[in-house]
């Protein structure tokens, strides 16, 4: 049922997607993929990686994008509510330890929090919101 | 501000099919139009956003008393809802909905459906109920409940082929509606029954 989620996250995404991405005036700077895309993670490190981007959207992200769109807001809880719903999930599979970390997936988070800290803090969120679909595009791809 | 105003009670959701409404009784008030406005927090409010509450455009200041929360109750998790009355110069407290509410609680009905024989082959028509909705459709020959045969079936713009039919056969279908986001089944509808053309002639 991750996968339904997923489909929701990806349908909520799509409505704000131009409009965040408006939002963000650095194009030069990616926070998922520098320098090294997500599709380099090997698949032991999978379940690490998901289970850290869960916890660093719903701890760093949604919370600082709110805007003066009602509409806007109310997708991003859309959106996180059901991050929500799968870290609930995930967390029952990392409680099983099934969800170790290794050196590589650890490197490759410590780099997208440098990127994230990189930025003040709304023009991250902001840029790591509009990047959700590369997440997204890697869950799907990778499961 | 004065918060004269009684605030809206017997605040209840209605949910089928993964619709959801929020109804409550009237605030009335002699020579006045009242109007709700309502609000809606999720999980992720209360556990991540400082339990802040998200208004609902659609139902803000509205006469009705009744608001479809569909689109906004869109995760498996519990939610709080809230409405207060407004007459412009006074204002009610917020009338909260007795516990939370969670998707995962609507009512599923069974899918409505037609059954048709085309010749020897047999079809099925289900009603689009939604992105969120998948249908189990069952089918057997009469008499052979033992080796019914099912279909998952995800797109219903069209007519489903299920089987092709012995001549002069009977033969029957149910279904019965899937949620996978919630992981729940309707009950099955009414079993419908068809006959195969061809076969001996009834009046023989």
């Amino acid at each position: 049922r991750i996968s339904m989620s997923v489909t929701e996250i990806r349908s909520g995404f799509t409505a704000i997607k131009a409009n965040i991405q408006a939002r963000d005036p650095i194009r030069t700077l990616s926070i998922l993929s520098h320098p090294q895309s997500l599709h380099k993670v090997k698949s032991s490190d999978r379940c690490c990686i998901i289970h850290n981007l869960f916890n660093f959207y719903m701890d760093k992200v949604f919370k600082h994008c709110q805007t003066e769109d009602s509409y806007i807001n109310r997708k991003i809880s859309s959106i996180a509510n059901s991050f929500l719903s799968i870290k609930r999930k995930l967390e029952q599979c990392h409680n099983q330890n099934k969800c170790l970390c290794g050196q590589e997936s650890t490197e490759k988070f410590k780099q997208i929090l440098a990127n994230y800290e990189g930025l003040n803090i709304t023009s991250a969120a902001i840029k790591s919101l509009g990047e959700l679909d590369i997440l997204l595009d890697w869950m799907e791809k990778s499961r | 501000e004065d918060a004269l105003l009684p605030s809206p009670q017997n605040i209840s959701i209605l949910s089928t099919n993964m619709r959801h409404f929020l109804t409550w009784s009237p605030v009335t008030i002699q020579g006045e139009t009242v109007r709700y406005s309502v609000e809606f927090q999720g999980e992720y409010e209360r556990e991540y956003a400082n339990e802040s509450w998200i208004p609902i455009c659609e139902c803000s200041l509205i006469t009705a008393t009744v608001c479809n929360i569909t689109e906004d109750i869109s995760a498996t998790v519990a939610y709080n809802l809230r409405v207060r009355a407004d007459t412009g110069a006074r204002r009610s407290q917020w009338g909260t909905l007795k516990g939370f509410f969670n998707r995962i609680t609507t009512s599923l009905t069974p899918p409505p459906m037609k059954v048709i024989a085309d010749g020897y082959h047999l079809l099925v028509e289900l009603k689009d109920m939604g992105p969120a909705f998948q249908f189990c459709v069952l089918y057997w020959k009469k008499g052979q409940e033992s080796r019914m045969h099912w279909k998952m079936v995800k797109d219903v713009s069209s007519t489903v082929h299920l089987d092709t039919m012995e001549a002069g056969h009977d033969y029957c279908v149910k279904a019965q509606t899937y949620v996978e986001t919630i992981n729940r089944s309707s009950s099955f509808s009414q079993t419908q029954c068809v006959r195969a053309q061809g076969g001996r002639s009834l009046w023989l």
